[in-house]
């Protein structure tokens, strides 16, 4: 059962050691962003509200709620995708290793070069299959045809798409399924080696065989990377996540160990979420 | 009638309806333009017949028969026409007797109740003549210097035979005149010219004049030399003559050098009258006009809409689509871009002719006039570039399709979903790299939609073009082999005016009827190809772009 | 009280098959409390005819824990229910194991209540002490059940309590069984039985307090497994107190 129980006995919590989770604790991770006191608005209305909260690097976090909760809205603070709305005005600070990427004069472009994005609709190119995987490296003005064949190819693997699509990397990346197209995507975004990997829902649009092996995906690639997923599954959340926040209505409800949240949430609200209740 | 009233069935007929209304407007368009067109070049047979007015002396007439009609006895009665009083009904024809020089009209009625039985001489002849349009009658005797050097059976092989020498001496006399004494003419105002720009600076020096004086000697040496060369040429023209009996029974002597063709309708096979037919098509396309533009070919006309059209797309392309780009990606949303946009949303609706005075004043005269003080000092006071011209109808083209450029872009540009541009942003491309990598690309068929909308309208257009560089002849096509090789100052022909100037302006209107149906027939195809060669690159785009999703 | 635990989803029916489940186990504890009741009057009578109804009466507990078990099942693969929903599922499934342990040790008390019919009784004495010790597992019985039906962590911790005295209860019984072994080795036999009998009454006292952790662990989500008293009672009454006290 629960093994969050700090005060558990050593005799007893060798039992759980080679077992399929390990208790986590944030304050023993190694934090890759923090985030203080973020207010967001657009124009009169405020869509976040002080939030503050620590990410753990080379893990899965998640972020779920209900529609129109603030999660996504998060989510694109982080490599400053907001920016592109008008009227949007943001306060606080999301420091990224240390460093507030809302400082004056940070590089946007950089800093989505280090934190990558893929999206709710698989969003490829127009381009061949080749020439997506290559296209944030063609920007950073790599024109080696060695190395771009090499991290195309290395990228592709990663995405555990090398065998399906090695034939026909010339070949219009529309041409995919929904699943292969979204595996590209990310393929695109670790291609240029960032730290941080955003996720918006990015299963949202697949099938249940295309999800499981996104979600097993996002599994191998915590091994090298900090996750951060938006999602509307919980089932998927609780799956693929390491930690969980809770977002309502622009707030931070709750934010832990996923399984905690899962099993025995502090926050009455959080658990009529996750529940399925009228809070 | 309520149930059937309620079951939707009307709504069904009245959309049905207005589809086959349209249809059939359309294709009854199409088909008269096709029938009329491509019968323009069919050797009708020539009938000989006697008519006899009652109270005249019988005329014999030779002639190929254009149109027939029926009206009311009481009707030609009016007119003058001896008809009984009891004859109800009369049919007259519309006959082309030719010979314009000879009987002074071409084209003449004929009651057909007073006309003997029509005959089909063999040997009736059609001569196509340089001047005076065709001529009909049966040839007697072919002349060489006076001399009968062929008559009867021989006579017609032989005489063909002169007709094709005729037209190769009168090729060599063209690609003097217009080759090598334009070249020599073009080359010899720039001398003139040079001079003028170093007068006008002050830096003519007495050297230089004789340097020009020098070059203008050796130009004028080589035309003397093309001269005489002509002089010979044309001497060897005026060699043969032939001699034919026209209607009137008088016998008629012309110049070889005077036909283009020559054929014996009634003579001809079935596979004889379509290799005709294909031959006069091609001289129809290929040829210059002749006649004030009632006989001869459009080449001018087509080359002219051509290049017209193809440096209009040149302008408004990028002119378009870099304002569509700033409009929907660039520029801050509110009332001041709404207003630009209803703007150029209007200047589609407003009518042809005001954009060609627009042209002609600020275009032509402005503009123009500003650019010769500047750049062609020495020509003036004639203009270069401030008198209407190729480039000032283009622009003015350009100006008309403009609006359609940026609205179909504009489309283009919105339909693209954001998430594709997130995506590129999100892999920390600028916005200006998103925008040609990705958005643009993706936008291309759009950009071709509205330039097969642009070219559509403006090969269509007269009007305008009427005031800022189109004329009616033109004697020099805009493209040639003299530096800088596109003269985008000259002046143009255009199959829209064409059609105007040979319809309505001739003085041979009934000659030029068949030839106005050819000309919109030529214009209805080249826009049809322009079009298919830009839906085609625009469908191979969207294509080469399509998602999954479309 | 037990409504608002388990009821207030967005799916109605999701609420009717939780509180059908709650229903059915409290419907099986119900049957099980009568069925020791029985056992121990049984054996206290040696009356082998209520003994006899309480062995055949087995089978209905048996037949309860099978459609519980297959209920959770249904609910964990079509709801998959999460915090406090999944922890009511493990927990029922946890308690109906019990519970059916239970019964099975209600049954063996009457297969010995059965047995002790058929030979001499033993002292009145040992009888009125195991009555004692019967009747206070039976009300430890019916407090866990009260508790996990009351959903109240509160009143479980009070009901684990009581299994201190029951084992000591255990420990003074047996110990007697002992002395009179010693002096008469011709009862050894019968009071073997008795001794057996008492070991299952001290039984169902620790599967009742196992019941109570189940329902402390549904109601504040902490495992109190394998922990002291003190520490139990710290966790329910300290760290966090239930909504709706």
């Amino acid at each position: 059962m629960s093994q969050t129980n700090p005060a558990a006995p050593a005799m007893h919590a060798s039992l759980f050691e080679g077992n399929a989770r390990k208790v986590r604790f944030l304050s023993d991770e190694e934090i890759a962003i923090t985030v203080e006191n973020l207010d967001l608005f657009y124009g009169e209305s405020q869509a976040l509200k002080q939030i503050t909260m620590e990410i753990p690097a080379k893990r899965v976090t998640a972020f779920i709620g209900p529609s129109g909760c603030g999660k996504s809205t998060l989510l694109r603070c982080f490599n400053r995708m907001n920016d592109l709305v008008d009227a949007c005005r943001i306060e606080g600070a999301i420091n990224l290793h240390g460093e507030n990427i809302y400082r004056r004069g940070t590089d946007v472009a950089e800093l989505r070069r280090r934190v990558g994005m893929v999206f709710q609709k698989p969003n490829p190119f127009p381009k061949t299959i080749y020439e997506n995987v290559a296209y944030g490296l063609r920007l950073q003005g790599v024109k080696n045809k060695r190395v771009l064949d090499e991290v195309v190819e290395r990228s592709i693997k990663a995405v555990g798409l090398w065998d399906e699509v090695k034939d026909r990397l010339q070949s219009n990346a529309f041409g995919l399924s929904g699943g292969q197209q979204q595996r590209l995507v990310i393929a695109r975004a670790i291609a240029i080696e960032p730290e941080v990997i955003l996720l918006d829902e990015p299963t949202s649009a697949l099938d249940p065989i295309s999800t499981a092996k996104i979600e097993e995906l996002i599994e191998e690639l915590k091994e090298t990377y900090t996750i951060l997923i938006v999602t509307h599954n919980m089932q998927q959340a609780a799956r693929v996540s390491d930690y969980t926040a809770y977002m309502y209505l622009g707030e931070l409800i709750e934010y832990a160990d996923t399984m905690h949240l899962f099993t025995n949430p502090s926050q009455k609200a959080t658990e009529d979420y996750i529940t399925g209740r009228y809070g | 009638m309520r149930e059937w009233w309620k079951s939707g069935s009307p709504w069904i007929w009245l959309n049905g309806g207005a589809v086959t209304i349209s249809m059939v407007m359309v294709f009854g368009l199409i088909a008269l333009i096709l029938v009329r067109g491509f019968g323009a070049f069919w050797p009708h047979p020539v009938f000989e017949t006697t008519y006899e007015l009652p109270g005249t002396e019988p005329v014999v007439v030779v002639g190929e028969l254009r149109r027939s009609e029926t009206l009311t006895g009481a009707a030609m009665r009016d007119a003058g026409v001896p008809i009984p009083e009891d004859q109800l009904i009369v049919t007259r024809h519309l006959v082309k007797l030719g010979n314009r020089d000879v009987t002074g009209r071409d084209f003449a009625y004929f009651i057909d109740d007073f006309m003997d039985e029509w005959r089909y001489p063999k040997n009736m002849a059609v001569l196509e003549r340089r001047e005076w349009g065709d001529f009909y009658g049966i040839p007697l005797r072919l002349l060489e210097r006076g001399t009968t050097v062929a008559v009867g059976d021989e006579l017609w092989d032989e005489f063909q035979g002169r007709v094709r020498r005729v037209n190769d001496l009168w090729d060599e006399i063209r690609g003097i005149e217009r080759g090598a004494i334009g070249r020599i003419n073009f080359q010899l105002e720039r001398v003139r010219l040079d001079e003028r720009r170093a007068q006008l600076r002050g830096t003519l020096t007495d050297e230089m004049r004789a340097e020009f004086e020098q070059r203008r000697q050796a130009l004028q040496e080589q035309y003397r030399e093309l001269e005489q060369r002509l002089n010979q040429l044309y001497e060897q023209l005026g060699r043969d003559s032939i001699v034919m009996r026209a209607a009137d029974g008088s016998e008629v002597t012309l110049r070889v050098a005077d036909v283009v063709k020559a054929w014996q309708p009634n003579n001809m096979s079935v596979p004889a009258k379509v290799w005709f037919y294909v031959q006069d098509f091609f001289d129809f396309i290929f040829g210059y006009p002749r006649e004030a533009n009632t006989e001869g070919g459009i080449f001018p006309a087509i080359f002219g809409t051509v290049v017209m059209v193809l440096v209009m797309s040149i302008i408004v392309t990028p002119f378009g689509i870099l304002a569509a780009i700033y409009l929907r990606e660039y520029a801050k949303q509110g009332p001041l871009l709404k207003t630009v946009r209803i703007s150029v949303y209007n200047l589609a609706g407003v009518p042809s002719i005001v954009f060609g005075v627009f042209g002609l004043g600020f275009f032509v005269y402005f503009m123009g006039g500003a650019i010769d003080r500047t750049f062609y000092p020495e020509a003036l006071p004639s203009p270069t570039f401030g008198t209407p011209g190729l480039f000032w109808a283009s622009l003015t083209l350009a100006l008309l399709t403009l609006p359609v450029v940026i609205v179909s872009t504009e489309e283009g540009l919105a339909r693209i979903p954001s998430t594709i541009r997130e995506g590129s942003l999100a892999l920390g491309a600028t916005k200006g790299e998103t925008l040609w990598k990705v958005v643009v690309p993706l936008a291309t068929p759009a950009m071709m939609t509205g330039l097969i909308l642009a070219i559509a309208r403006a090969a269509g257009e007269v009007a305008p073009l009427m005031l800022v560089g189109v004329v009616k002849l033109a004697p020099t096509l805009p493209i040639d082999g003299n530096f800088p090789f596109i003269h985008l100052e000259r002046k143009i022909m255009h199959l829209g005016f064409h059609i105007y100037d040979v319809g309505f302006q001739s003085p041979h209107a009934e000659a030029a009827e068949q030839l106005v149906y050819a000309t919109a027939l030529i214009l209805v195809l080249l826009i049809l190809v322009l079009n298919l060669s830009a839906i085609t690159i625009r469908n191979h785009l969207r294509e080469k772009y399509r998602a999954e999703s479309d | 009280m037990e409504n608002k635990r388990i009821g207030g989803h967005y799916s109605h029916r999701y609420d009717a098959e939780l509180e059908e489940v709650v229903n059915r186990v409290l419907a099986m504890g119900g049957l099980v409390e009568a069925q020791l009741t029985n056992a121990l009057r049984a054996f206290i009578d040696a009356d082998s005819q209520i003994a006899q109804e309480v062995t055949e009466n087995d089978t209905r507990v048996n037949t309860f824990e099978v459609t519980i078990d297959e209920r959770c099942v249904e609910i964990l693969a079509r709801r998959q229910p999460a915090a406090m929903d999944l922890r009511l599922i493990v927990a029922v499934i946890k308690t109906i194991t019990d519970l059916e342990r239970i019964g099975d040790l209600a049954t063996a008390i009457a297969r010995m209540a059965m047995r002790q019919a058929e030979g001499d009784r033993p002292r009145k004495q040992i009888f009125r002490d195991i009555e004692t010790m019967g009747n206070r597992v039976i009300s430890m019985l019916a407090g866990a059940l009260d508790a996990f039906a009351r959903m109240d962590a509160t009143a479980a911790v009070d009901v684990v309590r009581q299994d201190f005295a029951i084992d000591s209860d255990h420990e003074a019984i047996v110990r007697q069984n002992v002395t009179y072994m010693m002096e008469d080795p011709r009862n050894i036999s019968r009071l073997l039985d008795i001794s057996h009998a008492v070991r299952a009454l001290e039984r169902v006292g620790d599967h009742a307090r196992n019941m109570c952790e189940y329902t402390i662990y549904f109601v504040k989500g902490r495992d109190v497994r394998h922990i002291d008293l003190s520490e139990m009672e710290a966790i329910v009454h300290d760290k966090k107190t239930p909504p709706e006290g």
